[in-house]
């Protein structure tokens, strides 16, 4: 099974997922690059997984804790105790008619990843970050254009004419969140005459590579660029035979009466950029062959929803969709099936945000999976029971991370943890392992298998990559999707009656016109690469109810949400005196946010070729107020939590701002332990289910930043 | 003279340190079981430069390998003879069977990139991939580089490729083996 040589497969230090190739000798993985045959990159963080394989932290069997929950005592366990222990639980709960009440925390890495099967067979839910990341994106452009776009479906930048424009809205994709080959296609787009736009409170490398920075107020972004529209609509600058053709009939009507108001100048109050650049852009956008915008961090704030809209009016009337650097519009080519197919629970009759006291509120909020921030909130009120994590770090990844951390160690009356009972899958030690009752190892993605594959897109186009084994596991390592396939043989054998995950594959790949073996004989993946543009053009309709473009969101109109909003988001508007200034967090490329392989790898910690601390970033003209100097250590303070940090003065960030990376916070492992100071953001950002005030309850949008205060 | 060159531009670098980590692992400088951050051996760093204030800034990224030197200051300060600039390429060598562990050339370095194997007693530094260029093959900095920022040939050869795409040598930064290069209208 195992051979040496340079192996395709696929990475998996991110989400991103890029096909590489690994170089074993002797049965070891000694090196590992982008695979020339997909889009030939690998960054820092792949090129680092070789640490996360061998480091001596790897867990390498199953535990189950001995102490109280949180306090990380554990002794080891037979992989039978450990299969008993879940069985057992699970069939208590689902015997009560209570299926509902386990969730599943992780990423699958196709639509039909075998532990989302488990779940609709179990009646259970997932949850994922995805409702943090991309919720409103997804959501807007599903009701404005009816496609869906989320932020792995990036402008295709290889495809950017000269003279387009590329514009990045609180987007840092030089981190290599899409793809490792995301930064030379910029860079080369740029060589060949497209202009990169950077719009972004803090300088960072996008913005030093940029023909023009644009610092704005976090959170502005929707009243930046109604400002932009407003200007194009108000002087006829906007794609008028686009619009005319694609947009509902009377849409542009109402458009033009909404947005009359929403002058560059009255904008640029709002968002803190000047009006002259408003306009400058505008004029921009106006003359160039395309425009895309990239948006990532700015999509979560509190007004997500508000912008979402607004970025998708600006698509639509400047005809940017689905052409060379516009916006792909990706088509659904679902796998074959697995018969029979399990239905799943329906959320919103039984997903834990609808059962609570706030259930009316929440039934403006659509979308297509459980948000993760509510589990405390589910915890307390009895509505989750069970919950499994795997590959995630909820300890550290929640808003207002120690109110779930306090949630999991809440007891009942009769002195039993409220939640019954919580498995975490793990490759390295994480944070949220401290409080789980069974931590099982799973292996990294040089030990399993796994098929890349979505209905949409995967990696810029309709394709796959098949990640496979090319060392023999560590320890008694088990990738957790087997751990479950064969719960699933147990608990549910009529959905299970395949042989294993390869066969499972095999199954959905056949739908395809593709196998395991043809992925493998073709050097690991299948992808052409052909995204195809004007695709709406062939149907003839948009995958919206009226096969038109909606700019007017009518869905919304029981809570006045027809329009977006120019606002600034609603947790900024809150105790501006008291905590003046705006936190902003930002990611690192060499961190896989709060996932625990990056924080315990020792590469990736180290000075040289990583990140090894996360100091407070604050202009000088803001520290000389507070009479700060560079390295102080100081208290950060929000409305729920005070952290303490060093400062870093820098002129990279808007007067007004502080920021830190995003995703420390680790307090288990020896590299995460060793390395520091850092701060854990979200320990700082206000509990979802506990602030519901400050929660955005139409976009499905969580509130990932905050108001901070900061004193020596 | 023949000297085989990287050519680093800093319109294109973006200081990943993507190159530090392949470069480690192509080398073998990693025990990727055992090590802690702040200990690992490198051949390659990552440094940069910011200048203005808000919001009028620039900042520039490049990498900083061996400079392979002309007239090798390390090569000239080891008495044992383990250090020599090779003929056919320009790629300065560490022979780490002869080297005695004097660790002379780390004084003498002026870039501060030669590394020493306390346990083994003997210092090694990039040799340009030695292994790899004398077989055709590019040094795995440049395999890797995420944006191309890097490429490699004969130092002359790279010098044309530069003003073919409208680049400008960084004098002030250049050296024998490493040419840093920007575009003329930055």
């Amino acid at each position: 099974m195992y051979e040496d040589g340079w192996i395709p497969t696929v990475c998996y230090q991110c989400k991103a997922e890029c096909s590489i190739l690994a170089h074993v000798k002797d049965g070891v993985v000694c090196e590992v690059k982008g695979n020339p045959r997909a889009r030939g990159k690998m960054c820092v963080k792949g090129m680092a997984g070789i640490t996360s394989l061998y480091s001596k932290e790897r867990l390498t069997h199953p535990m189950k804790r001995v102490g109280e929950r949180g306090e990380g005592k554990f002794e080891k366990i037979s992989w039978d105790e450990a299969m008993e222990m879940m069985e057992s639980k699970l069939r208590a709960l689902h015997e009560k008619g209570e299926g509902h009440k386990f969730t599943y925390s992780m990423f699958p890495h196709s639509a039909t990843d075998p532990k989302w099967r488990f779940m609709n067979a179990y009646g259970g839910f997932i949850t994922t970050g995805l409702p943090h990341c991309d919720s409103a994106k997804i959501m807007s452009h599903l009701h404005a254009f009816g496609c869906f776009p989320n932020h792995h479906i990036a402008p295709i930048y290889y495809s950017v004419p000269k003279g387009g424009l590329m514009i990045m809205a609180g987007r840092h994709p030089f981190g290599c969140m899409d793809d490792a080959s995301v930064a030379r296609d910029i860079l080369d787009a740029k060589e060949r005459g497209a202009k990169l736009i950077v719009i972004d409170p803090i300088f960072r490398t996008e913005a030093a590579k940029a023909d023009w920075w644009i610092p704005i107020k976090p959170g502005g972004d929707a009243s930046f660029f109604l400002g932009v529209c407003n200007y194009l609509i108000e002087n006829d600058l906007y794609n008028k035979d686009f619009c005319e053709k694609w947009v509902r009939e009377g849409d542009m009507d109402n458009i033009k009466s909404y947005i009359a108001d929403k002058t560059p100048e009255k904008m640029s109050a709002i968002c803190e950029v000047p009006a002259a650049d408003i306009i400058k852009l505008a004029k921009m956008v106006a003359e160039a062959p395309s425009a895309c915008i990239d948006a990532f961090k700015s999509i979560m704030y509190g007004n997500a929803m508000d912008w979402g809209h607004v970025w998708s009016i600006f698509l639509v009337i400047t005809g940017n969709l689905d052409n060379p650097g516009g916006q792909p519009l990706p088509e659904l080519t679902p796998m074959a099936p697995v018969e029979p197919i399990p239905t799943g629970p329906d959320l919103k009759e039984l997903g834990y945000h609808r059962t609570g006291p706030n259930r009316e509120k929440f039934d403006n909020y659509n979308f297509i999976m459980q948000p993760t921030w509510y589990a405390p909130q589910a915890i307390k009120e009895g509505n989750l029971k069970i919950f499994f994590a795997t590959e995630c770090n909820p300890a550290l990844s929640e808003m207002g991370s120690s109110v779930w951390r306090d949630a999991v160690t809440l007891k009942d009356d009769d002195g039993n943890y409220m939640l019954d009972f919580f498995m975490v899958s793990e490759i390295l030690p994480s944070e949220t392992m401290k409080w789980a009752d069974l931590v099982l190892p799973d292996q990294t993605n040089y030990e399993r298998w796994e098929l890349l594959y979505m209905p949409w897109w995967y990696n810029y186009s309709h394709g796959a990559a098949i990640c496979r084994p090319v060392v023999k596991p560590v320890g008694e390592a088990r990738h957790t999707n087997n751990v479950i396939i064969d719960l699933g043989k147990k608990m549910f054998p009529e959905y299970f009656a395949f042989k294993d995950d390869v066969e499972y594959y095999d199954i959905e790949l056949a739908g395809v016109g593709m196998s395991i073996q043809k992925l493998l004989d073709n050097g690991g993946m299948w992808n052409t690469g052909a995204a195809g543009f004007y695709k709406y053009k062939d149907s003839g309709k948009f995958g919206t109810p009226s096969g038109k473009i909606e700019l007017e969101f009518q869905m919304y109109a029981n809570i006045g949400k027809e329009w977006p909003d120019p606002a600034m988001p609603v947790e900024f508007k809150v105790d501006e005196e008291k905590f003046p200034f705006i936190l902003v967090n930002i990611r690192s490329m060499f961190m896989n946010n709060t996932g625990a392989w990056s924080h315990n790898n020792a590469q990736l910690r180290d000075p040289v070729s990583g990140v090894d601390s996360n100091p407070i970033m604050i202009n000088p003209l803001d520290a000389k107020k507070l009479n700060i100097n560079d390295g102080d250590t100081v208290s950060m303070e929000s409305s729920t939590a005070t952290a303490s940090s060093i400062v870093q003065l820098t002129e990279k960030i808007k007067p007004g701002c502080v920021g830190i990376i995003h995703g420390f916070g680790q307090t288990v492992g020896k590299v995460a332990t060793q390395s520091g100071p850092w701060i854990n953001d979200n320990d700082l950002i206000a509990d979802a289910g506990s602030h519901l005030d400050q929660q955005d309850l139409c976009g499905g949008e969580a509130h990932v930043s905050t108001r901070v205060n900061i004193y020596k | 003279m023949k000297q085989l060159s990287i050519m680093v531009d800093m319109d294109r670098c973006i200081g990943c340190k993507t190159c530090v980590v392949a470069c480690r692992n192509h080398h073998g400088l990693v025990d990727h079981r055992n090590d802690m951050p702040g200990e690992i051996p490198y051949y390659i760093k990552v440094e940069s430069k910011s200048e203005g204030t808000f919001p009028d800034l620039t900042e520039d990224f490049w990498v900083s390998p061996c400079k392979h030197c002309k007239t090798a200051p390390c090569a000239t300060a080891c008495e044992s003879g383990a250090i020599r600039k090779d003929k056919q390429t320009g790629i300065v060598l560490i022979d780490k069977d002869l080297c005695v562990g004097a660790q002379k050339c780390i004084e003498k370095c002026p870039y501060g990139v030669i590394q020493f194997n306390k346990a083994k007693n003997y210092a090694h530094k990039c040799n340009m991939c030695f292994d790899r260029v004398i077989h055709g093959q590019e040094p795995v900095c440049v395999e890797a580089c995420i944006t191309d920022a890097l490429s490699f040939g004969e130092k002359e050869i790279l010098k044309m490729r530069a003003e073919a795409k409208g680049k400008e040598i960084v004098k002030k930064m250049s050296s024998q083996s490493i040419i840093y290069v920007k575009s003329a209208t930055q």
